[in-house]
């Protein structure tokens, strides 16, 4: 029976089909906070307040022509969506929803996770490269160059908190959290560089070169259109909820919270929801309020301010810790 | 050199996502660097002057005034300002009053149409949606004024079709006062958010001497120091009754260019409180034989976009003999190729050409008639 219940877990609760049907839910609830902020009315139409539109959306892609373009690099450009997906879904098992550790846990798995973020740019790379259109190679080259400047940073920031918890296991420093959230003290400016590094990371305004609209058409998705671009589009919404997710875990206490032993099954995947759902509003908020920046003026923004911000910060969860 | 090619081509156009009409900039980029461009304008000739050779004058004011739906005021005031100078009959003075105010309310909406997609081009997406929220005002003024949103075939020839009533003058008040405050609020709001100056300070370069030569014309070259304003240089309608500062900017960048709109905005707001404050009475309308007397004449009218120039040649009868358009966006095309040139310390990445593309306030498809250029 164990292996039943592994599998139901892995594939259903917590696992698979909860993480599509929140990266439906995320995305919508990131629309409508969008549309608010632009005094806009966001989807309307499909479901209650258009609750159901990310879904619609991704039918409706499944059931559109599918193209590879004749100069694509073919194995490539077709295997990326599928790839990215099943990325994002493996990395999605070391998130803690139901208590403090996820359905995977092991030494040294948050390193996994900073491992499975960077994959993901070199897949956006490839994507982009393998399309072989001259939209999509500039947008993958400024994956890769926006890759530089964000990726060290995130890094740091992690670090610090793994630092500020003593553990390299995401179970471990969810654990730690229970009394006191890793926001006093010096993992706050953690908090924050981790926002700013993850908005790049997911590739939102101002970050979003890679597929700027207005300059590059899509960037590196150009070319891609129906099956694939709803694949790509349900990677990047499960990235979300992975991003969402390991900020709730490292710095907001994961899913743990006041609750007691009958109810910790139904309480702690709310409390899991309602602190992604925070660190969208915060990302939301970022994304309205700033115009795209360049991607020169980004790489030095990250080199000049991020980066050695984020090596204080190291610096003072050292010292911290020492006192 | 070796067989790998260092400059590629990124077409952006005839359809881009950047582009509201279609247009082609070719650029010849080194990376992210636009080295070179070539721009091709001819993808949407319509056709208008010969059609308006084959229609009566009466018909051809409908005709005129859609070459342009953003600047239709301007387009009719300048084809009616034509037919009338043939006449040798001007406007009314009403008419001619009445004629400013449709023409400023059209400024402000057109401008505030482009601080949007301004902001939109640089990614700034919350800033165009509170702009065009804005901009509904402007546009219901006009509805209540003039009888429709964009084309309101508003300007007749021999004077306007619809008098001004108080009912309507307050309403316009009460809504200029409210477009000022939102103009003050922008005006602070993008000079202080620092995304907003480092995609468009130092961005689309080009100085006083460039524009001068290059014969830009409108808020753009406004922005660059020189003063170039028909309303003020020559006056038509009533402007040499409406006092009208001439905003000018010595940026020479983006940034410029929008704070010079901005202000425009802000100067056309107080021109309609003039307008209003100074209605002579009078009739609106005079009316004018259906034959045009044999002859030419050309009249200019600032659009929003910068000088409009329409010329007509009667031949005596009851249609045009010949009808030329001279859309301010023409104008502005080969400073537009100049500064999306990366030259010496002047550089113009891949990022930068759609806002220095919208920076000009670009009309293609009144603009297409056949020409090449860079």
């Amino acid at each position: 029976m164990d292996w039943a219940l592994g599998l139901v877990s892995l594939l259903v609760f917590p696992g698979f089909a909860l993480m599509i049907a929140l990266s439906f839910l995320y995305e919508w609830y990131d629309r409508k906070l969008y549309a608010g902020i632009q005094m806009r009315r966001g989807p309307l139409y499909t479901g209650p307040m258009g609750i159901l539109q990310p879904f619609a959306d991704f039918i409706k892609l499944m059931s559109k022509e599918d193209l590879t373009p004749r100069h694509a690099d073919r194995r490539v450009f077709n295997s990326v969506p599928v790839i990215m997906v099943a990325l994002m879904l493996t990395a999605l098992t070391m998130i803690p929803v139901t208590g403090a550790s996820g359905l995977l846990s092991f030494s040294g798995d948050i390193v996994f996770a900073i491992v499975a973020m960077t994959f993901f740019c070199v897949l956006v790379f490839l994507a982009g490269f393998s399309s072989m259109s001259r939209y999509s190679i500039i947008g993958a080259e400024r994956a890769v160059l926006q890759l530089l400047g964000f990726e060290i940073p995130l890094m740091l920031s992690m670090v610090g908190a793994c630092i500020f918890s003593g553990s390299v296991t995401i179970s471990g420093i969810v654990a730690q959290q229970s009394g006191l959230w890793n926001l006093i003290g010096p993992p706050l400016l953690g908090f924050a560089i981790f926002l700013i590094a993850a908005q790049a990371e997911l590739e939102r305004v101002p970050f979003d070169m890679p597929e700027a609209e207005q300059e590059i058409v899509a960037g590196w998705l150009t070319e891609y259109s129906g099956r694939k671009l709803a694949l790509i589009r349900l990677a990047r919404n499960l990235e979300l909820i992975f991003i969402a997710g390991l900020a709730a875990a490292l710095y907001l206490g994961g899913p743990l919270g006041p609750s007691t032993d009958a109810l910790a099954p139904v309480l702690f995947p709310l409390y899991f929801i309602a602190k992604t759902l925070f660190v969208i509003l915060l990302l939301a908020f970022m994304k309205s309020i700033f115009a795209r920046v360049r991607i020169d003026q980004m790489v030095s923004f990250a080199w000049r301010y991020l980066i050695p911000l984020s090596l204080v910060q190291i610096m003072i969860t050292l010292i911290w810790r020492a006192l | 050199m070796s067989s790998y090619e260092r400059l590629f081509d990124i077409p952006i156009g005839p359809q881009h996502p950047a582009l509201k009409e279609p247009v082609l900039l070719n650029l010849k980029v080194d990376g992210e660097h636009v080295v070179d461009v070539g721009v091709d304008i001819s993808y949407n000739h319509r056709g208008m002057e010969k059609a308006a050779e084959y229609r009566t004058y009466v018909q051809n004011l409908y005709l005129i005034e859609r070459v342009c739906g953003i600047c239709n005021i301007a387009h009719t005031l300048s084809f009616g300002t034509a037919i009338e100078g043939l006449h040798g009959k001007p406007a009314p003075e009403r008419a001619k009053v009445l004629r400013v105010l449709a023409e400023e309310l059209e400024r402000i909406q057109s401008h505030l149409l482009w601080l949007g997609i301004a902001a939109h081009e640089i990614g700034f997406d919350t800033l165009f949606m509170y702009v065009w929220l804005d901009r509904e005002i402007s546009l219901d003024i006009m509805e209540a004024f003039a009888g429709n949103r964009i084309t309101s075939s508003y300007i007749s020839i021999g004077g306007v079709k619809r008098d001004m009533t108080p009912e309507i003058a307050g309403k316009m008040l009460k809504g200029m006062d409210k477009l000022e405050g939102r103009m003050a609020y922008y005006r602070k709001a993008i000079s202080e958010e620092r995304t907003v100056l480092k995609r468009t300070q130092g961005v689309g370069l080009l100085g006083a001497a460039d524009v001068a030569s290059l014969s830009a014309v409108g808020p753009f070259a406004r922005a660059s120091g020189v003063a170039v304003d028909v309303r003020a240089d020559d006056p038509y309608a009533a402007h040499e009754l409406v006092p009208i500062k001439v905003v000018t900017g010595d940026g020479c960048d983006v940034f410029t260019r929008i704070m010079v709109r901005i202000d425009e905005v802000v100067e056309s707001i107080n021109a309609i409180r003039f307008c209003l404050g100074h209605l002579p009475s009078g009739p609106i309308l005079q009316r004018l034989p259906r034959r045009v007397p044999a002859g030419d004449f050309l009249s200019r009218v600032e659009a929003p976009r910068g000088e409009l120039t329409h010329f007509v040649r009667s031949d005596g009868s009851d249609k045009p003999y010949r009808y030329k358009i001279k859309t301010p966006t023409f104008s502005n095309i080969p400073s537009l190729a100049k500064m999306l040139k990366s030259t010496g310390r002047y550089v113009v990445n891949i990022a930068d050409v759609p806002v220095i593309l919208a920076s000009i306030d670009p009309c293609f498809s009144c603009t297409a008639r056949f020409e090449r250029i860079g």
